[in-house]
């Protein structure tokens, strides 16, 4: 455990969001130019979080307490290898889209203006980083109140870019993205009161001690556990969009703007599993164990489920919305095999899927500028005509189904070893019944992988598609993230033993 | 020394594809110099390897950690088994590596190529390397993204790429393959075999803790112990071989491997012969050994392993079956040879499977091994001489060839030594290793699987002497002749045609050595293996009564295959075949792949799809209209009921009611208090009494000075008490 003496991780959070609060007033001096300021702001969350993440992989970094109430609790920024692999890739994603942005923005931007809509890059980038640190911001968080109020900070300003910025019917979207994901949020809360005030803190990890408020949760009365760790969870099922309360997600995330997108669909929705483990597991571990088959169910359910539904789409974002489904199930699995390696493979999917839709997604905006359609039907042959967009396309669907060289090599075998220690635990029927739900689950993801690939940028190009120059820097920083996804291939150790030696300790 | 020449072998070809992708703009001739060298220099570590073994005591191993809390290491293992099989594997990937350089001279996406090329081969060393379950499978999974993407290599689907007949259809689904869809099944199809393994591997890491293959080995009973005990060890058993199983096209996996064809002849020779198929048969012996090992050590799962092994023999024996009636009637050279592939391994799993049921395993094991490795080496040279056929007639169909014999001589002289060894012809090595294989699912004491293996090997004859009939024999097809009067048909460049004439030579040269070596070559390839006893091993002995059964169907094959093929006087019984519907019939169904195919699509393709999407219109549009219609629609007509209602009793109760109660009330009040009391109180009352008081004051005021002076004096006296009191 490390004490920093000065606030570095709450600075990782603070300085983007305050200096993007500027970008709007510099939007009429320098136009474009604001993204080079905005890049430069989240160039610093990523540098620090990258070089704590290759000195200190090991440790557990808290930062000063910055607030304390005897009713609140204490807010402390908190970064140790189990927040690591979504604090990095919620570093690293945004700042490499915030470059993606700038082409692809310019793009949309001119489609709004033809309808006759304001647009501005200050706005933009402001809302951008807001969110992009918020989202930090619940990941370091040390306190359910913390964790909420960023929770609910990362809402605003991704509902406005969808509202501003987003396709289709985006005002009607981003209003059912804000009601439910708010709904969700608020039953967090009304979990999070409850036992807040019940056990006297709303604190789930301790700045003081350095240590995890393992259990705390048990000291409420009996008879509400259960119930208080249901709430809690369902809370965040609204967030991840498991199965049954998924249907938001593939409206808010297929038409967002392409870059919002590629923030929401890995990154946002994925820090509900975290929340899983951090909160819900730490604070209830008996009573959540208790539900551990059940949620292990409906992991495999949403896994197969949202693997059926990508099949039936035609528009390549609302397929990959749907795909994001599965893959929270990929990251319910884990966390629902309560095993360090399930754990650790879920967190570590986190951060593959978080390098691999937001792959995916930037090619869905790289198609979009220069083909103009989403739709699968109409698309194909496009492998010759852009061969390192199929390259990444196919570098960000590996990630997704686990195969190597990616990342997601890993984190699939992680959360299938721990998901069997569980079913075999349980017994025969449930070890039986698990290897054929992932039979069929890890079927489906790897078919309907390789058949859009397939849909996209194979067999002959459709004659009235028209190929419009991408601009290189599109390219470039979707590579910048594959790179990184195969880096962490090669070299995982640095997040799986400290993470898998955190869990094994708690 | 050792270990890092088997480090060599699997990393060089790894870094070879790194440098081509790097290079890619470099000249055509340092990319493939180098993707060629890498496979050389692999081959040579290789070699390294397998001497070392030789000469060394233990097998070799060495670790490098890699992920602690998983026990993964970037480690080589190398006993008898991988030493021989890398060897195999590096050879013959080199071998077709340098085919490759003329097949692929005028194709354009030559980076691509290189790069999965050189990174399927370094997949295969490195699972057969590989220390560590984990390790191996990340080869295995290296294997299957380079098979997808070299078997798609041509992903623009032009029409000469396919397989299958275009526009044949079976029970209503194409029985034709274009590139991409085929590399979509060859993934899809192996993965989920993966799955089974992956899903083994965590089993058997909660259960032993260790994924190091020695040290598997040694704690397998940990292991069995506990599934044995809860019925599971059976299921378990097979749902770990199921990667192998998959990997290595048996049914009901077999599917993927028949359609891989339309990849680049040479990536199909790389396929057959030397990686990917070959993995599936590595794996079960690998681990086959060890299970064998334990049940008859501990006694633990008898019957469950008993049983396993005969399902693993009994779908080796029936895909060996199964696949050869299909090749019986193929119309294209190279799918007759995919039939082939699927056939003969089954055979490897034949003699694997029935290795657990013998009494000395290792007879079975050494079969197997000594199969896969004949036929590595025959089926290379088949793959590789088709290539240099389809190449030289522009078709893949036989019917477009016929008479190739007098043009392509060298050609034929390497197939026809193929075929000979395929068809188990002594003294090839074909012959040896399928021998084997009888003799070790007949000593298996189950007939069926002995029967299987024996029909298989009449049916391989036919079909192989059918091939080299119609390619070579047969009259000229109008193609064909075409060809001739335009001047195009002719030998294969060396280049080509080096590689599969040398492994021809090869078949038969170890085929005419295999009696004096095979003592020798089977201590190599059985030392320290784990699971595997020591024993003295013999010169072949060949069990008269069934070398004359094998040898005797496959002289009934060549006859048949003669009688319909080879006169050139009439083909009259074929034609005779041709009008009867009941040949006809099982033409078709042979044709169509016993339909099997269409059932796996109409099932899981059309099935699945149709069920997603009405799992799409109605689940999830339900779950969509609750939540997006009906929801907002009741709360917005509950809305709209009580803003009818309850609101309008509000809105009267606030606006109306409570603004006129308190109209009327300051009405009244108005009345009462502000003009009884307060206006009259202040406006008259107050300003008369003030003018009374002012009235009054006024008489004071007068102007007299003794008046002011008084009131002065009266002042200060006044002033003078009160300050004096109070001090």
């Amino acid at each position: 455990m490390i004490r920093l003496g000065v606030p570095i991780l709450l600075s990782t959070v603070l300085i983007p969001f305050v200096g993007s609060a500027l970008l709007p007033l510099l939007d009429k001096k320098m136009g474009k130019n604001v993204a080079k300021i905005a890049i430069a702001l989240l160039m610093y969350p990523l540098v620090v979080i990258a070089a704590l993440l290759f000195l200190y992989h090991n440790e557990t970094l808290i930062d000063p307490v910055y607030f304390s109430d005897p009713r609140l609790g204490n807010f402390s920024m908190l970064l140790d290898p189990l927040s690591m692999p979504l604090a990095f890739s919620i570093a690293l994603v945004p700042a490499f889209v915030a470059i993606y942005s700038i082409p692809y923005m310019e793009h949309r931007f001119e489609e709004l203006e033809r309808e006759g809509e304001k647009t501005s890059w200050g706005l933009y980038y402001m809302l951008f980083i807001m969110f992009a640190s918020a989202m930090l911001g619940t990941t370091l968080s040390t306190n359910t109140v913390e964790f909420y109020l960023f929770l609910e900070l990362t809402l605003i300003p991704s509902f406005l870019l969808i509202a501003f910025y987003g396709y289709g019917d985006r005002i009607r979207i981003a209003l059912m993205y804000l009601i439910w994901t708010h709904v969700g949020a608020l039953l967090f809360l009304i979990g999070a009161m409850t036992l807040g005030y019940n056990v006297g803190t709303f604190d789930f990890f301790d700045p003081a001690t350095g240590e995890a408020l393992k259990g705390l949760g048990e000291r409420l009365p009996e008879a509400f556990r259960l119930t208080v760790t249901l709430v809690l969870s369902l809370g965040l099922f609204v967030k991840m969009a498991v199965f049954g309360v998924h249907i938001w997600l593939p409206y808010a995330h297929a038409e967002a703007p392409t870059p919002v997108s590629a923030l929401l669909s890995p990154n946002l929705i994925g820090i509900a599993a975290y929340a899983l483990v951090r909160i819900v597991y730490i604070m209830f571990p008996t009573t959540f164990s208790s539900i551990a088959l059940p949620l292990l169910g409906l992991a495999i359910l949403t896994m197969v489920y949202g693997g059926l539904m990508v099949l039936a789409q035609d528009d390549f974002k609302r397929l990959l919305a749907y795909s994001s489904i599965s893959q929270m199930g990929y990251l319910l699995l884990g966390v629902a095999s309560i095993t360090p390696l399930g754990i650790c493979g879920a967190m570590l999917h986190y951060m593959a899927h978080a390098v691999g839709k937001a792959i995916l997604f930037m090619v869905a905006g790289i198609l979009i500028v220069t083909v103009h359609t989403r739709k699968l039907s109409h698309l194909g042959g496009l492998a010759a005509k852009m061969p390192l967009t199929f390259a990444l396309a196919l570098i960000g669907f590996m990630h997704i189904t686990g195969v190597p060289p990616s990342l997601g090599l890993w984190s699939e075998v992680l959360i299938v070893v721990g998901a069997v220690q569980r079913a075999f635990e349980a017994g025969n029927i449930v070890f039986i019944g698990l290897v054929i739900g992932l039979l069929v689950a890890i079927g489906l993801s790897t078919a309907y992988s390789f058949i859009t690939i397939r849909k996209i940028f194979f067999g002959s190009l459709p004659e009235e598609l028209h190929i419009h120059k991408a601009s290189s820097t599109l390219l470039i920083s979707v590579a910048a993230i594959a790179a990184v996804g195969i880096f962490f291939f090669l070299y995982p150790s640095i997040l799986i033993d400290p993470l898998v030696e955190l869990i094994s300790g708690l | 020394m050792g270990a890092e020449y088997a480090y060599a072998a699997w990393a060089i070809p790894y870094i070879g594809a790194a440098l081509v992708l790097a290079l890619y703009r470099t000249s055509r001739k340092i990319r493939e110099t180098i993707a060629v060298g890498a496979l050389l220099a692999s081959a040579i570590f290789s070699t390294l390897t397998f001497l070392a073994v030789v000469e060394g005591e233990t097998p070799l191993h060495y670790s490098i950690k890699w992920v602690e809390s998983l026990d993964v290491t970037l480690g080589v293992y190398v006993d008898g088994l991988s030493a021989t099989m890398s060897l195999v594997v590096a050879w013959l990937s080199f071998l077709i590596g340098f085919y490759s350089i003329k097949y692929m001279e005028h194709d354009p996406d030559i980076t691509r190529y290189w790069f999965f090329f050189d990174f399927f081969v370094g997949s295969m060393q490195l699972l057969v390397l590989a220390d560590n379950l984990l390790l191996m499978f990340i080869g295995w999974e290296g294997t299957g993204l380079a098979s997808y993407s070299l078997i798609g290599f041509w992903y623009k689907d032009e029409e000469e790429k396919w397989v299958g007949d275009p526009g044949r259809t079976a029970l209503g689904i194409p029985m034709f393959f274009q590139p991409s869809h085929s590399g979509v099944r060859a993934i899809v199809f192996t993965r989920l075999g993966d799955v089974g393994l992956l899903a083994g591997i965590g089993l058997i890491y909660a259960l032993t803790g260790t994924l190091l293959i020695p040290e598997v080995a040694e704690k397998m009973p940990h292991v069995f112990a506990p599934l044995g005990a809860r019925g599971l060890l059976y299921l378990f058993l097979l749902i770990f071989s199921l990667g192998a199983l998959a990997k290595s096209a048996q049914f009901p996996f077999h599917e993927w491997l028949v359609t891989a064809m339309t990849g680049p002849t040479s990536v199909s020779a790389l396929i057959h012969a030397a990686t990917m198929v070959k993995a599936g048969v590595f794996f079960m012996l690998r681990f086959a050994p060890m299970f064998y090992e334990t049940f008859h050590k501990t006694g633990i799962g008898h019957e469950a392993v008993t049983q396993y092994f005969y399902t693993i023999a009994l779908i080796g024996g029936f895909t060996a079956f199964f696949m050869a009636t299909q090749a019986l009637v193929s119309r294209e050279l190279k799918l007759i040879l995919a039939f082939s592939t699927a056939s003969q391994l089954g055979y490897m799993f034949l003699a694997i499977g029935s290795a657990g049921l013998l009494k000395e395993f290792v007879l079975g094991f050494v079969a197997s091994f000594s199969h896969l490795m004949g036929h590595a080496l025959f089926k290379a040279t088949l793959f590789l001489a088709a290539g240099a056929i389809i190449h030289a007639v522009e078709s893949r169909f036989i019917d477009d060839m016929g008479g190739l014999l007098k043009y392509m001589k060298y050609t034929f002289m390497a197939m026809f030594l193929a075929v000979l060894s395929l068809s188990g012809v002594p003294p090839l090595l074909g012959f040896w290793s399928k021998d084997a294989v009888l003799e070790a699912a007949y000593e298996s004491h189950y007939q069926i699987l002995y029967l299987l293996g024996l029909i298989t090997a009449g049916l391989t004859a036919f079909y192989s002497l059918r091939m080299v009939f119609r390619v070579f024999d047969w009259e000229l097809s109008k193609h064909v002749k075409h060809l001739i009067h335009e001047g195009h048909l002719h030998e294969a460049h060396p280049i080509m045609l080096s590689p599969y004439f040398i492994l021809a030579i090869l078949t038969l040269g170890m085929g005419l050595l295999w009696p004096t070596v095979f003592p020798e070559y089977a201590e190599i390839l059985t030392k320290g293996v784990p699971g595997i006893e020591k024993v003295e091993f013999h010169a072949p002995h060949i069990n008269v009564e069934l070398t004359f059964q094998s040898l005797g169907l496959v002289a009934f094959g060549y006859l048949i295959a003669y009688i319909l093929y080879g006169r050139k006087l009439d083909y009259k019984l074929l034609e005779l075949l041709n009008t009867k519907k009941w040949a006809k019939a099982i033409h078709d169904i042979l044709y169509d792949r016993w339909y099997l195919n269409s059932v796996y699509y109409l099932v899981f393709v059309k099935g699945g799809l149709i069920f997603a999407r009405t799992l799409h219109d109605t689940l999830n549009l339900f779950v969509d209209s609750l939540y997006h219609k009906v929801l907002p629609a009741l709360f917005s007509s509950s809305s709209k009921f009580f803003s009818k209602t309850l609101e309008i009793a509000v809105d009267k109760g606030y606006n109306v009611a409570v603004p006129s109660i308190f109209t009327s009330t300051s009405s009244s009040l108005f009345k009462i208090l502000e003009q009884k009391v307060i206006d009259s109180g202040f406006n008259v009352k107050l300003v008369e009494s003030i003018l009374e008081s002012g009235r009054a004051l006024r008489k004071t005021q007068i102007g007299r000075i003794n008046y002011y002076l008084a009131f002065f004096f009266a002042f200060l006296v006044v002033l003078a008490i009160v300050v004096f009191w109070v001090i």
